[in-house]
């Protein structure tokens, strides 16, 4: 008979040391069984030497659009600045949909500088984004719409580590069909006129260093 | 004489008339400055670079009239700058300079006015007191758990309400027994307690080796998977407010999940976009998962600190440095994932797999990743297999839906379950 109240203890104590680990801490990630092969040991970008490391100065993907070497000031400069892509009617919907995801926040997906963040005033950001489709903007080139989102302009900061340089015309090539009423960009640039963009910059400004933006 | 008097008196009469007109009318636009009208011009011409309380690209307009040495000038001032400057004026020429030559663009378009509907509006403006960072009671969402807990508690009484029942009817059972055999005269042995009874012993650890079986196998399923994981991060950063509120969109933070492996957590300069502008919080109030009131105005100057961002200022006053938040989503590394290939060519949405990330102040791992929860989704979701250049080798699928074979193509026909496309 002893031997039995025994099992019966020895059974209470488990099953309730499994019921008391029920009780789960959400804020800790919990136990793992041999995890050699679990956690990566070149982390990626979590790994502190490579965190928030920039590409070499110059660097071109393959296949890229190549670096826009006009620095922030030469805003006389980015106003004459062609669009290098040949974009069709597919990009511009690219275009739209990129707009709408990093610029439709401010300067609202109609253009008219009322996104959610402001909302007439009443959203959290305290500086009106001014509106593409009126005012101001509406005189302003492709080239300079791209320049603006490489370097940012006043509150507004870059975009070059959201989009790259083709999207980036893109956007700029959507904006300005919009104010032009939805017609077709101006007329395209051949493809071999893809070093364009950089060309102004080098003969105006020879040392200008080469920011990869 | 008397005439000429009278000539002079009516003259006189004549010119103090015009002077009064004039005075009237030199005051009306004064006394009808209109701040409503002034709001509008305000935001139109004058909101991109100004705010009333907070320094932006401009400085605060909050007293700007009892800066201005006259308001002849200040007026002079809206309406071309540069000039202003050229001329040498001591006040313009500081204000220039602090702002780092950045120059106000000139508003020839305004007419007087216009500015003075301006400047009422900046001072009705001024008088308010700005809203009190996360004012407002909000009512806490701690007693959203206990929901989903009552109805299994409800059920654990009835059952345990139903056990005593049956062992109260099977002890009077077996006394009623008992009664009966005595009266009979049967020879009755003394009954075993129920705790050295072999019957009940045996149920018993047959019971708890159940029970404990069914936490073990749970237990042991649930190693390495984190489901349900949220930690504390080095900021509290509510996802809510910023996806959920501010409706900003998921890829604007993360955009490597379009194209690469990784969604990617934004560097600061993301933050920063926004954050320049916006230096304090006056949203619904915000409440740990342990019910602890957050300070939203002091987790956005943990950014600034992060950063080197002097808000006051208006730069960056020192070298930043990377916020080092805690991963929540682990895939093991002999798991390959790759975001961009789900969200661009499979279309598949964030929340599918993330869940409501826009009703969640601090994010937790919703799904268990585990392998046949990948399994499950590969066997049931279909991809976009028509009018697809990426899907053109498949000539034999593509056949079978020419011939009505099959009217779609899910994942694992295309190879979705294969060892191979995520072990290699």
């Amino acid at each position: 008979m002893k031997r039995t109240s025994n099992i019966l203890i020895a059974a209470a104590l488990t099953g309730g040391s499994f019921l008391a680990a029920c009780s789960k801490d959400h804020r800790k990630p919990g136990k793992h069984y041999v995890p050699d092969m679990v956690d990566s040991r070149a982390y990626e970008f979590y790994n502190k030497t490579v965190a928030n490391m920039k590409p070499v100065e110059g660097t071109v993907k393959r296949g890229e659009i190549l670096p826009y070497t006009l620095r922030a000031e030469d805003t006389a400069q980015a106003n004459l600045v062609k669009n290098p892509l040949t974009l069709n009617a597919t990009d511009l919907e690219e275009g739209k949909r990129l707009f709408n995801i990093y610029c439709a926040v401010c300067h609202g997906s109609k253009l008219d500088g009322n996104g959610p963040l402001y909302k007439d005033g009443n959203g959290p950001y305290p500086a009106a984004p001014p509106s593409f489709i009126a005012g101001k903007l509406t005189g302003y080139s492709e080239g300079r719409i791209f320049h603006v989102a490489t370097y940012g302009y006043n509150v507004m900061g870059s975009y070059a580590s959201q989009l790259d340089r083709e999207q980036r015309w893109k956007v700029a090539a959507y904006i300005k069909s919009v104010q032009n009423g939805g017609a077709a960009p101006a007329a395209a640039a051949p493809a071999a006129d893809s070093t364009a963009a950089a060309t102004p910059a080098a003969e105006a400004a020879p040392a200008a260093p080469a920011v990869t933006k | 004489m008397y005439c000429r008097v009278s000539i002079l008196l009516r003259k006189q009469f004549v010119s103090v008339l015009i002077l009064c007109v004039g005075l009237v009318f030199s005051f009306t636009p004064a006394r009808a400055a209109d701040p409503a009208a002034g709001k509008a011009i305000f935001q139109a011409n004058c909101a991109s670079c100004h705010n009333v309380q907070k320094k932006l690209t401009g400085p605060a307009l909050k007293g700007v009239e009892d800066r201005w040495p006259d308001k002849q000038l200040l007026h002079k001032w809206i309406k071309n700058s540069a000039g202003v400057i050229a001329s040498g004026d001591a006040y313009a020429n500081a204000l220039y300079k602090e702002y780092n030559g950045t120059a106000m663009p000139a508003f020839p378009t305004l007419s007087e006015a216009d500015i003075d509907n301006i400047l009422a509006f900046v001072d009705a403006e001024s008088n308010k007191v700005p809203a009190a960072p996360g004012g407002g009671g909000g009512t806490t969402t701690a007693a959203k758990s206990e929901d989903s807990g009552s109805s299994s508690l409800i059920f654990g009484v009835i059952t345990l309400i139903l056990a005593v029942v049956a062992v109260i009817l099977m002890q009077i059972n077996s006394n009623l027994n008992k009664l009966a055999a005595e009266k009979e005269g049967v020879d009755h042995p003394e009954p075993v307690p129920f705790y050295k009874n072999k019957a009940y012993i045996a149920l018993g650890i047959m019971i708890l080796f159940m029970i404990g079986g069914y936490f073990t196998i749970q237990g042991a399923i649930g190693l390495g998977r984190t489901q349900d994981y949220m930690p504390e991060q080095p900021i509290f950063y509510s996802h809510k407010v910023h996806a959920g509120t501010n409706q900003i969109s998921c890829l604007y933070c993360h955009s490597g999940a379009e194209k690469s492996k990784h969604a990617m957590i934004p560097s600061e300069n993301v933050c920063m976009n926004c954050h320049k502008a916006i230096t304090e919080y006056t949203g619904e109030d915000l409440y740990t998962a342990e019910g602890k009131k957050v300070n939203g105005t002091a987790e956005i100057q943990k950014l600034f600190d992060k950063v080197g961002w002097d808000p006051k200022a208006g730069k960056y006053v020192k070298a930043g440095e990377p916020i080092e938040w805690t991963k929540i989503h682990n895939l093991p590394d002999h798991v390959y994932f790759n975001h961009s290939q789900h969200i661009v060519a499979g279309k598949v949405q964030c929340q599918t797999c993330h869940g409501n990330i826009q009703e969640m102040d601090e994010v937790h791992q919703h799904a268990d990743l585990s392998m046949g929860w990948c399994v499950n989704c590969h066997r049931t979701t279909k991809v976009q297999f028509v009018e697809n250049d990426y899907y053109k080798i498949f000539e034999k699928l593509h056949k079978d839906i020419e011939s009505g074979h099959i009217d779609s193509v899910t994942v694992e026909m295309v190879g979705g379950t294969e060892c191979q496309k995520c072990h290699y």
